[in-house]
C-alpha cells in the first residue's frame, strides 16, 4: 500500500465517521420534530433536539478540525460519486444503528393497534422492531387483498 | 474596457487577507464536503421531521425531486463542459488562492448547479427549509469566488441551470407522482416513510 493509498483510506474513514455521527444527531433532531417518540434516545423533545444539533455539529467539527480537507480528488480527496456513495452508506449505517438502539431502549413501547398504511406514524408510540414485525406479519397475511386494488379495473 | 465579471471577481477576491478569520471561514464554506453534507442532512430532516402525514408525503416527494434536480443539474454542466471550457481565475489572473487548483472548467460552476439543484427542490415543497438551503448554497458559491476558484458569472450560470432543471423536474414529477407515491408506500410497509 502506498502512502497516497493510506492517506485516501484515512480521509475516507474520517469522512464516513463524521457523516455517521452527524446523521445520528440529525436523525434525533428530525425524529423529535416528527414526534416519533419510539425513535428517540431521550423522552424530552428539547433534549433530543439539543443533543441532535450538538452531534451534527460535533461530527462535522471532527472532520474539519482534524486535518487538511481541501484536497483534490486525485491527491487523496473524494470525487463527487465517491462522496455520494460514502455519504449514503454512512447515513444508512447511522439510521440502522439508531433503529436498532432505540428498539432496545424503547422495548416497552408496543402499540397493538396497527394501520397498514400508517408508516412512520406508528413510531409515535411503538419501537421500530415491534412496528416492523407487526407490519411485515400483516402484509404477509393480507398482501393479496391489499395489492388487489392496484391490479383490478 | 475591463471585463465586469473579472472586475467583480478581483474585487471580491481582494478581501482575502484582510481578516484571517474570514479567510478560514471561506476555506471551510468553499470546501467540497461541508455544503453538500449540510444539504444532504437537510434532506434527512425533510424526510423524517414532519408530524403531519400529508405534509410529510409532500416533503418526501420533494426529497426525490431535489435529488433528481441535483443529478440532472450536474449532467447539464457536464454536457456544457464538452462544448465550452473556461480556465479557472488563477490560470489567467493574479489571484489570492485559498483552495486547491481544480482542473475542470470554471464555467458553469458544477458546485453551484448541484447545490442549488437540491436547494430549489427543497424550496418547492418547504419554503422555510428551502430558504435555509438556498442560504447554504449561496454561501458555498460566494466562498468559492472569494477563495479564487470561480468567477461570479460561473456561479450565476450554475444557479440558472439549477433553476431551469428544478422547474422542469417539478413539472415532470406531476406525471411521475404515482411512481413516487408507490415507492413511498412501499417504504411505509418498512415503517421508513
Amino acid at each position: 500500500m502506498t502512502v497516497e493509498d493510506a492517506g485516501m483510506i484515512n480521509f475516507t474513514a474520517d469522512y464516513c465517521i463524521a457523516v455517521f455521527i452527524s446523521t445520528i444527531g440529525v436523525l434525533q433532531f428530525a425524529f423529535s420534530l416528527g414526534r416519533l417518540r419510539g425513535l428517540l434516545f431521550f423522552k424530552s423533545p428539547l433534549v433530543s433536539r439539543t443533543l441532535g444539533l450538538a452531534m451534527a455539529i460535533l461530527g462535522l467539527s471532527l472532520f474539519f478540525g482534524t486535518g487538511t480537507r481541501n484536497i483534490n480528488d486525485y491527491e487523496g480527496g473524494l470525487d463527487a460519486p465517491d462522496q455520494a456513495l460514502y455519504f449514503s452508506l454512512s447515513a444508512l449505517a447511522a439510521l440502522t444503528a439508531t433503529l436498532a438502539f432505540t428498539s432496545l431502549i424503547n422495548h416497552r413501547m408496543k402499540n397493538e393497534d396497527i394501520e397498514p398504511d400508517a408508516g412512520l406514524d406508528t413510531l409515535r408510540d411503538s419501537n421500530y422492531a415491534s412496528a416492523l414485525k407487526r407490519s411485515v406479519l400483516y402484509w404477509c397475511r393480507n398482501w393479496r387483498t391489499q395489492t388487489k386494488r392496484y391490479f383490478s379495473g | 474596457m475591463a471585463n465586469p465579471d473579472e472586475t467583480l471577481f478581483l474585487w471580491i477576491n481582494g478581501f482575502v487577507g484582510v481578516l484571517p478569520i474570514l479567510d478560514d471561514a471561506a476555506r471551510l464554506a468553499a470546501s467540497d464536503y461541508l455544503a453538500p453534507a449540510i444539504l444532504a442532512l437537510t434532506l434527512i430532516v425533510l424526510w423524517f421531521g414532519e408530524a403531519s402525514a400529508d405534509i410529510r408525503l409532500k416533503q418526501q416527494v420533494g426529497v426525490f425531486i431535489a435529488l433528481s434536480s441535483m443529478g440532472l443539474s450536474g449532467l447539464a454542466v457536464f454536457i456544457a463542459n464538452i462544448f465550452y471550457f473556461r480556465p479557472r481565475p488563477f490560470a489567467d489572473l493574479d489571484v489570492n488562492l485559498l483552495f486547491y487548483e481544480p482542473t475542470d472548467s470554471s464555467f458553469p460552476a458544477n458546485s453551484a448547479a448541484t447545490a442549488f439543484g437540491i436547494a430549489f427542490g427543497i424550496w418547492g415543497v418547504n419554503r422555510r427549509v428551502g430558504w435555509f438551503a438556498i442560504g447554504a448554497s449561496g454561501s458555498y458559491g460566494l466562498a468559492r469566488v472569494f477563495a479564487g476558484v470561480h468567477y461570479p458569472l460561473d456561479i450565476l450560470a450554475g444557479i440558472a441551470i439549477a433553476a431551469a432543471v428544478s422547474f422542469a423536474v417539478f413539472r415532470v414529477s406531476e406525471y411521475a407522482m404515482p411512481l413516487l407515491v408507490g415507492v413511498i408506500r412501499c417504504l411505509r410497509i418498512l415503517r421508513l416513510a
